[in-house]
C-alpha cells in the first residue's frame, strides 16, 4: 500500500490546481538557471577570479559534499531580498537532500545588498550571526571601497572556512536521506514488478485479444497509480517477459522460472540527482531561511 | 476453472488497490501530519523569537532606560505571546488559533517599536551586542516567514483534499477531519517583511 501515498500526486485533478496555483504566484523575478557555482549574472567578476571561485567551491564539495554558489545579479526589480533568495536557494535545491549542506551568497548590484542564504543542515555551523559577521567584516568593508571581487572572494572562502569539516562527502550516499514519504525508485520497480506480474498472468491465462487488452490497461491504469515511468516501464517489461516466459514454457513444457520477472529491475540510480557527469546542479537540500542580510 | 479463479483474484485486487489509493484515506493522514509538521516549525521559530528578547531589552535598557514604555510593551507582548500553548490538536479551533495569531503580531509590533527607537541611540546601533542581536532577530523573523509560508502551502493542500471529492467523503465520514484555519493574507504581508536593518 505504498504508493497510495504518493497516489495524491497522481491526482490529475490537484495537480493542475496546484499548478494554477503556482503560476498565480509567479514573482516579478525569474529564478536564473544555475549555469554553475559562480553566476555572475552583473558581470562584476574577472574571467579568472569566477574561475579559480569555482575550482574552491568545486574542491570543496568534493571533500565535504557542502554545495555553496554564489550568485550576482544586476538588479533585485523590486523583490524583496530574503524571498528571492530563498526562492533561488529552494529552486536551485542546493546542497543533498537529507543533509541539506547547501549555501547560497546572493548579492545584487544596483540595490546594494547582499546574503547569504543557508540550508538546513548547516545552520547550526553557518548561524545568523556567523553568517552576518561574515557580510560585516569581510564583504562589506572591500564593498565600501569598490572591491567587488574582492569581497565575494574573501566572503566565500569565510563560508567555505566555517562549514569546512561539517560533513564529508562519503557520509551521505546518494539516495539515502530521502523523506520517508517517498517510495524509492526501488520500491517503484517492487510495485511494477507485482502489476507487471499480475498482468502476466492475466495475459498469459487467455491470450483472446480482450483479455490481452484488459491485462494492459489494468497495468496501465494501477502503474498510473504507482504514479511513476519507471513502475510502468517495469511494470510493461515484466509483463512482455512473463508473457514470453508462459508462452515458451507453453510450448516447451518447461515449469518454473517466476523469479525471473525480479531481474528487470534495476534497483537503484534513478533517485539521486547528484550524477556528476558533467553539469553542475542541485543535490536536493532545502531552505528554512537561516542566514544574514547587510547592504553597503 | 482455476484460470477464471485467478483472472478474478486479479481484477479484484487491481479494483482494491485502486479504490484504496482513490478514496485518499492514506493521503489524508499523510496531508494531516504534514500540516503538523509545519506548524511545529512555526511554533519552534516563534519560540526561538522569543527566547531572544530577554537579552535584547537589557541591552536596550543599558543605552535608553527612559524608554519605559517600549520597553514595557515588549516585555509583555512577549509574556502574552509565550502564556498561549498551541498544540497541533488545539489547531482545529479558528478562535485559539486567531489569539495565537494576534499574540504574535502583537510582540512583532512591539519589536518593531524596539528596533526603531535604537535609531535614536548611535551608542546602542553601534554596540556590537546590540548589533549581533539584531541580526538573530532578522534571521528568526526571516525563519518565521518561512515557517509560516511552509505551514500556508500544506495547510492548503490538506484543505483542498478535505474538500474535493471524492476524499472529502472520506475525510467527513471515516476520518471525521475539519478544515484548518490558516494565517491571514493581511497578518502575512505584516509578517514578510522583515524589519529593515541598517549596517
Amino acid at each position: 500500500m505504498r504508493f497510495s501515498q504518493k497516489s495524491r500526486r497522481t491526482g490529475l485533478f490537484l495537480a493542475l490546481v496546484s499548478a494554477l496555483t503556482w503560476t498565480l504566484a509567479s514573482w516579478a523575478l525569474d529564478v536564473p538557471p544555475l549555469t554553475g557555482r559562480v553566476v555572475d549574472l552583473a558581470h562584476v567578476l574577472p574571467a579568472e577570479i569566477a574561475a579559480s571561485l569555482t575550482r574552491d567551491l568545486d574542491a570543496h564539495e568534493t571533500k565535504t559534499s557542502n554545495q555553496v554558489v554564489v550568485l550576482v545579479l544586476p538588479s533585485l526589480d523590486g523583490d524583496p531580498l530574503e524571498e528571492f533568495s530563498h526562492r533561488v536557494a529552494s529552486t536551485w535545491k542546493l546542497g543533498r537532500k537529507g543533509t541539506d549542506n547547501g549555501v547560497l551568497l546572493l548579492i545584487s548590484l544596483k540595490d546594494r545588498k547582499v546574503r547569504i542564504e543557508v540550508g538546513y543542515g548547516l545552520e547550526g555551523t553557518l548561524t545568523d550571526l556567523r553568517s552576518a559577521h561574515i557580510i560585516r567584516n569581510e564583504i562589506v568593508p572591500r564593498f565600501r571601497t569598490g572591491d567587488l571581487p574582492g569581497g565575494i572572494t574573501a566572503g566565500t572562502q569565510a563560508i567555505l572556512g566555517t562549514i569546512e569539516g561539517t560533513y564529508k562527502a562519503d557520509e551521505v550516499l546518494p539516495g539515502h536521506g530521502r523523506s520517508s514519504q517517498e517510495p524509492t525508485a526501488f520500491e517503484y520497480v517492487i510495485i511494477g514488478v507485482i502489476v507487471g506480474t499480475l498482468a502476466g498472468i492475466l495475459l498469459s491465462h487467455g491470450l483472446r485479444h480482450t483479455r490481452a487488452l484488459l491485462g494492459s490497461v489494468l497495468a496501465f491504469l494501477v502503474a498510473q497509480f504507482a504514479s511513476v515511468g519507471l513502475g510502468l516501464a517495469a511494470a510493461g517489461v515484466t509483463a512482455l517477459l512473463l508473457w514470453l516466459l508462459l508462452q515458451a514454457n507453453r510450448g516447451g513444457g518447461r515449469r518454473g522460472g517466476w523469479g525471473d520477472g525480479f531481474t528487470t529491475g534495476p534497483g537503484g540510480g534513478l533517485g539521486g540527482s547528484f550524477g556528476d557527469g558533467g553539469g553542475f546542479s542541485g543535490g536536493g537540500g532545502s531552505f528554512g531561511g537561516g542566514g544574514a542580510s547587510g547592504g553597503w | 476453472m482455476s484460470s477464471r479463479m485467478s483472472v478474478f483474484t486479479t481484477v479484484a485486487t487491481t479494483i482494491l488497490f485502486v479504490g484504496l489509493s482513490g478514496c485518499g484515506y492514506n493521503d489524508l493522514q499523510g496531508l494531516d501530519e504534514d500540516t503538523k509538521a509545519a506548524w511545529s516549525e512555526v511554533v519552534n521559530q516563534y519560540q526561538r523569537r522569543a527566547d531572544l528578547i530577554p537579552n535584547l531589552v537589557a541591552t536596550v535598557k543599558g543605552y535608553a532606560a527612559h524608554e519605559k514604555d517600549t520597553l514595557e510593551s515588549v516585555v509583555q507582548a512577549r509574556a502574552q505571546a509565550t502564556g498561549i500553548q498551541v498544540t497541533p490538536e488545539t489547531l482545529k479551533d479558528p478562535a485559539a488559533f486567531e489569539k495565537f495569531q494576534q499574540a504574535q503580531a502583537g510582540l512583532s509590533s512591539a519589536l518593531g517599536r524596539l528596533i526603531a527607537i535604537a535609531e535614536n541611540y548611535p551608542n546602542l546601533k553601534a554596540d556590537q551586542n546590540f548589533r549581533d542581536l539584531q541580526s538573530q532577530l532578522e534571521g528568526t523573523e526571516n525563519r518565521i516567514a518561512v515557517a509560516r509560508k511552509r505551514y500556508i502551502e500544506k495547510v492548503a493542500e490538506y484543505n483542498k483534499s478535505v474538500r474535493f471529492f471524492p476524499t472529502n467523503l472520506t475525510a467527513k465520514y471515516i476520518l471525521h477531519m475539519e478544515e484548518k484555519p490558516n494565517f491571514t493574507v493581511a497578518d502575512e504581508k505584516a509578517v514578510a517583511k522583515p524589519p529593515e536593518v541598517k549596517f
